[in-house]
Order: structure tokens, then C-alpha cells, then sequence
């Protein structure tokens, strides 16, 4: 899977999680950017990362991530090792 | 009550009880609601509307989704922080239900748990279906 299809697909989950099917990120898009973006969603946003990307994340893994962009490289990092 | 901790768990772990839904219950939930809809209040009215008596509170049924994972899976431990619920055929008064829940997503990171859900009557026909969100403390 390339790097644009895994952003396609965070994309969806966010859009999903956060009910807006108009919701764009960025590789820069982090919790400050979305309003709803708070712990309970941000909780949702690795449940639905870890299904869609057949996967688990520790605490470690995701403790230190700064925004989309980091989060869809330790994706694709995980899925096409 | 049960006192299930995250470590404790395993998917597909599950429990289930069972209740029986009282005109009490219904009166006590038109108090604390005030949903004085008469679908739920006046017998002939929902005979008028094709049932034989009054409806039960769909978030009365849904109630004992709480007490499924405040009470039972996971019981003392639990944080209930989403439940996506439907209601699939009406409950009516004296009805005996029972309620069952399986856990069905297990995320370490988080210590939270997903539950599928659904409540039965007495005619082992699914009334209520849910997925139920739950955080461990312990």
C-alpha cells in the first residue's frame, strides 16, 4: 500500500470519526486544528487506525506522535516492513 | 458485582442477566424524563397504533446496557464512554428480557474494551442491539 492510499484511508477514519465528510487533513493537521479532536476521540482515531491498518499500536508508539503526517509514516512503517 | 480488570479480560469474553420490565420502572421513567409521549403512556392510544399495549422507554430498555457494563462486563471498574444502540422491536410492559454482552475489540494502549450487545425477549427475539465503548480504570 503507497503512501497516498494509506492517507486516503486516514482520511476516511477521520472524517468518520468526527461525523464531517468534508473534513480535510494535512500532514500537519493535529489536535489543535480539529475543535472535536479531544481525548475520547483521539482514543476513537487509534481504535479505527488499528482495524482499518489490521494492526496495534502500544502506548509508546503513539505517545510521542505530533500530528497526521507522523502518524501515517509509523503506519506505513508498520504495514510495509 | 463483578470486578473484571483490563488484564483479567479477554476477547469474547461474555455475561449476560436477566431483568423483567415493571409499570414501575415505566412510571419511574416518565418522572425522571418527562417523556410523556402517549405511545409509552395510554394503553388504547398505542392499541389505536396497531400495539397491543403501551411501549416501553426504548432508553429504558437501553438502561440496562449500563448495568450490563457497570454491574456485570466489566462491572466496578468500568468508564461507559460510547454506545451506539438500536432498537429493533418494541418492548412492552411484564416483558422478560435478557441481556447479553461479549467483548469484542480489546485496545492495550487505552485499557479500552468493545462490547456487542443485545437484549432478547422472552420469545428469543432480539428487541435491542448495541456496541458499547468501555475504558478500565484498573
Amino acid at each position: 500500500m503507497d503512501s497516498a492510499e494509506i492517507f486516503n484511508r486516514i482520511q476516511d477514519i477521520f472524517r468518520n470519526v468526527f461525523d464531517d465528510q468534508k473534513l480535510i487533513i494535512e500532514r500537519s493537521t493535529n489536535s489543535e486544528s480539529i475543535e472535536d479532536w479531544d481525548s475520547l476521540n483521539h482514543i476513537n482515531l487509534i481504535v479505527a487506525m488499528e482495524k482499518e491498518f489490521s494492526t496495534r499500536f502500544s502506548l509508546e508508539d503513539i505517545q510521542g506522535l505530533k500530528d497526521v503526517g507522523e502518524m501515517a509514516d509509523l503506519i506505513n512503517k508498520r504495514i510495509n516492513k | 458485582m463483578n470486578s473484571y480488570k483490563y488484564k483479567e479480560i479477554k476477547i469474547g469474553l461474555s455475561q449476560s442477566f436477566d431483568a423483567v420490565i415493571t409499570q414501575k420502572m415505566m412510571d419511574d421513567f416518565l418522572s425522571m424524563s418527562a417523556d410523556t409521549n402517549p405511545l409509552h403512556t395510554d394503553r388504547e392510544y398505542a392499541k389505536e397504533h396497531g400495539y397491543p399495549s403501551q411501549v416501553v422507554y426504548g432508553m429504558l430498555t437501553a438502561s440496562f446496557y449500563s448495568t450490563l457494563v457497570g454491574v456485570y462486563l466489566p462491572g466496578k471498574f468500568a468508564l461507559l464512554t460510547a454506545i451506539d444502540v438500536s432498537f429493533n422491536k418494541p418492548v412492552f410492559v411484564e416483558d422478560k428480557i435478557k441481556v447479553f454482552g461479549e467483548v469484542s475489540y480489546m485496545n492495550d494502549a487505552f485499557r479500552q474494551i468493545e462490547i456487542k450487545a443485545y437484549i432478547e425477549n422472552q420469545d428469543n427475539v432480539k428487541v435491542s442491539k448495541a456496541k458499547i465503548k468501555v475504558g478500565l480504570y484498573e
